[in-house]
């Protein structure tokens, strides 16, 4: 047992916050428990108003600049990796296992951080229209993204869950249940790497106590649901999403540029050409 | 005012034959609705009824899931190449046909034959030629592993591009392996029989293309049936929100193709004329029955009053009238329905204080015409600046900065496409990359092309059509 204990919290904004209401979850490792909070329907609404901002902030910085913030969170994670096997071996992992993970976790984060710049030139192109016009079809973010976690034991899959949706330049409210220590754990390393406040969020909580106010939130653009859900939570997020056309993703690829896809809006720009 | 007097010029109707009664089409053939009901669909030019069509229900639906499903098992085992040789072969079809297609889509949706001759049935020709050269290179046409076709798609397509529409959907579904029962407009259902009918010249495999004609209840059965694992819908944003929630129980690929309310930006630095032209394409083309429709003028304060006299000058040029004559510009208003929607928008402008220019000109006394017609004085919060009328009606507002060009631009639920007027290049690229909008056309409008993808934004809906990306609206990518 540590001498001192830590406590948990959301990351919103760039701000490590309790939830409003106080309420808080326990979360069980090895030899300690946690009290972590539990995602309240305001702290939702605040990580909104958090998340609008941060995509204003991410969007400003380049592709180029998105990379080396990235990057710079695998710097960030390498520094720590023994904090994360611990939690993963006090969350029932052997030690192979975890180091395993943490190993899968950096190589993932590698390959998103140096697609930042890259992944726009695999999914637009010019369009040889029959006529005098230039015609190019390019991609932007979608914009704020709501991901429900898996509650997989694995770093690995926690950022594989985050880093699709916000590689491709949207702003993330990430939520955690089972895996919140992991999520709020990283959230430390994400504030030490330049990340704009705001472009990514961490919560921790129990899904069923929000979903309404999640699927009904018309400034959430999508929902990636990386984690197996019931066929009536399924209809209930589809329903409220329906409202303002939201845009839901249920268990959508977590590898490749086939992950990136969910997250891109594509526009399509003609010009007549002439003297 | 008129400065010239057009003598008339009528294509000929006698290209085209049209049946007394039409079936549904499955198993490859034209058989009795199990409902045994029927619609008439009239033109809306004389409001002369032109034939009857089936109203499918629920049974019907089911007859052609059941049709379907045999014949995605043989068009399942064909090769890329030899789903590529049907959708040529259909081109090419098409091509042969196109004047009686065109003739027959002017009579039945009102909109000129120019039109329909000139734009929708080469656009129609072009995407299957365009997406049966997909059919054998899909491994390639992404960077991505294992994309499958859904299986049975079900289709739903609005009136205002009926053969279009169709082209749009049927093409592409059918070059990824897909196979297809469409639902057309209940106005506009004759040139899609016509096409079935192409479909068994062809030889096209049973059940690959199944049609059930009928009402918003024969849609609503297709959306509903639980072995259709695919919608893609181009309408109303209402519905398409309709379709999302009806779908909700169900792990189904969905395209959503709506409504919009596109602005058309003039900077005080374009070359005006050129402008005004854009514009008047812009909304008056196809009587502004076009979801892209750029139906917000979105204008400079300092050039106002010089470019409105010049657009209502341009505007008192178009010609409305008969949908058959050649040098028709705007025809038909599809229904009554739609006639009575847009009147009654535009009454609601002049309550709020819009002042309203339309142009002068003679109407027939049967059918449903609506003038051309030009808001000013129009405050963002009006009616007309915010709701998709689907009407030859423009809305005027005005800017000062670009900046606050784009804030009025995208400030509306829809995004499907927005023009730009500038000739400065910085310019275009600055607004393209700030306007909220699947589709900016810059120094031009209402540009189309198969390789194109197209799509919008916000309440505009999801998914694309056309070029490589629509591909994507038919396979699934699995991880």
């Amino acid at each position: 047992m540590n001498e001192i204990k830590k406590t948990y919290k959301n990351y919103v904004g760039g701000k490590y916050l309790r939830s409003e209401s106080g309420k808080t979850f326990r979360i069980a490792l090895k030899s300690e428990f946690y009290e972590v909070p539990l995602t309240s329907r305001k702290d939702v609404r605040d990580a909104v108003v958090a998340a609008k901002k941060g995509f204003t902030e991410w969007q400003k910085l380049t592709p180029y600049n998105r990379t080396q913030v990235l990057y710079r969170l695998s710097e960030m994670l390498e520094g720590n990796i023994e904090t994360y096997q611990q939690i993963l071996e006090d969350s029932g992992l052997s030690k192979s296992k975890a180091k395993e993970d943490t190993k899968q976790a950096l190589d993932s984060l590698i390959w998103y951080a140096g697609i930042a710049d890259k992944w726009e030139q695999m999914t637009g192109n010019l369009n040889p229209v029959a006529g005098e016009y230039f015609n190019i079809s390019h991609q932007e973010s979608l914009g704020i993204v709501f991901t429900l976690n898996s509650d997989e034991n694995s770093l690995n899959q926690l950022l594989l869950n985050i880093l699709p949706s916000l590689v491709t330049g949207c702003s993330v409210i990430s939520f955690n249940g089972d895996n919140s220590i992991m999520a709020l754990k990283l959230a430390e390393d994400i504030n030490n790497s330049d990340l704009p406040a705001g472009a990514l969020n961490i919560l921790s909580g129990k899904f069923d106590q929000i979903i309404d106010d999640v699927s009904n939130h018309v400034e959430i653009n999508a929902m990636a649901i990386y984690k197996q859900l019931p066929s009536t939570d399924k209809k209930i997020i589809r329903e409220n999403a329906s409202k303002s056309l939201k845009r839901i993703f249920i268990n959508p690829p977590v590898s490749g540029l086939e992950s990136l896809l969910p997250f891109i809006e594509t526009k399509t720009v003609w010009h007549p050409k002439g003297r | 005012m008129n400065t010239w007097e057009y003598a008339e010029s009528i294509e000929s109707s006698s290209i085209v034959s049209i049946e007394k009664k039409y079936g549904i089409f499955f198993d490859g053939q034209f058989q009795s609705p199990n409902s045994k009901k029927y619609l008439k669909t009239i033109s809306p030019s004389t409001e002369e009824v032109l034939s009857s069509v089936a109203l499918g229900n629920k049974s019907d639906i089911d007859s052609a899931v059941e049709s379907a499903k045999s014949g995605l098992k043989v068009w399942s085992k064909l090769s890329g190449t030899q789903r590529a040789k049907y959708l040529f072969k259909l081109a090419r079809l098409i091509q042969e046909r196109s004047r009686e297609f065109a003739v027959l889509e002017s009579l039945d949706g009102g909109k000129p034959i120019k039109e329909s001759r000139d734009f929708d049935l080469p656009q129609v020709a072009a995407n299957f030629f365009y997406f049966a050269g997909w059919a054998d290179k899909l491994d390639i046409s992404w960077n991505t592993k294992g994309l499958k076709p859904y299986g049975i798609v079900g289709q739903i397509i609005p009136w205002n591009f009926p053969l279009l529409m169709l082209s749009w959907k049927v093409a592409p579904a059918l070059a990824t392996g897909n196979v297809v029962i469409l639902k057309p407009a209940e106005s506009t259902p004759l040139t899609a029989l016509l096409f079935a009918e192409l479909c068994q010249e062809v030889g096209l495999p049973p059940g690959v293309f199944n049609l059930v004609t009928g009402d918003g209840t024969t849609g609503a059965a297709l959306v509903q049936h639980p072995d259709v694992s695919k919608i893609a819908f181009t309408g109303s944003t209402a519905v398409g929100k309709y379709i999302q929630n009806e779908t909700a129980d169900r792990d189904i690929g969905l395209t959503l193709e709506l409504g919009g309310k596109a602005a058309n930006i003039v900077f005080n630095d374009a070359a005006i004329d050129q402008a005004v032209e854009g514009v008047v394409n812009g909304i008056f083309f196809n009587q502004g029955h076009v979801c892209c429709a750029g139906s917000r003028l979105v204008l400079q304060e300092d050039i106002h009053d010089e470019f409105v006299s010049k657009l209502e000058k341009r505007m008192q040029s178009l010609r409305v009238g008969n949908p058959l004559d050649k040098n028709t510009d705007i025809g038909a208003i599809n229904s009554k329905e739609q006639l009575d929607k847009i009147s009654s928008l535009v009454n609601e402008g002049i309550a709020e204080g819009g002042s309203i220019f339309q142009t002068d000109c003679d109407l027939p006394t049967d059918g449903y015409w609506f003038r051309p017609t030009l808001f000013t004085n129009a405050q963002p919060s009006y009616k007309i600046s915010r709701e998709e009328i689907f009407g030859p009606v423009l809305t005027t507002l005005t800017f000062r900065t670009p900046e606050e060009a784009i804030e009025i631009s995208n400030n509306t639920e829809y995004g499907l496409s927005a023009g730009i007027w500038t000739e400065k290049g910085s310019k275009i690229l600055w607004a393209a990359d700030r306007l909220q909008a699947g589709v900016i056309w810059a120094n031009t409008f209402n540009k189309f092309d198969p390789s194109s993808p197209f799509g919008g934004y916000k309440e505009s809906g999801f998914g694309r059509e056309g070029g490589r990306h629509g591909l994507l609206s038919y396979l699934k990518v699995q991880s």
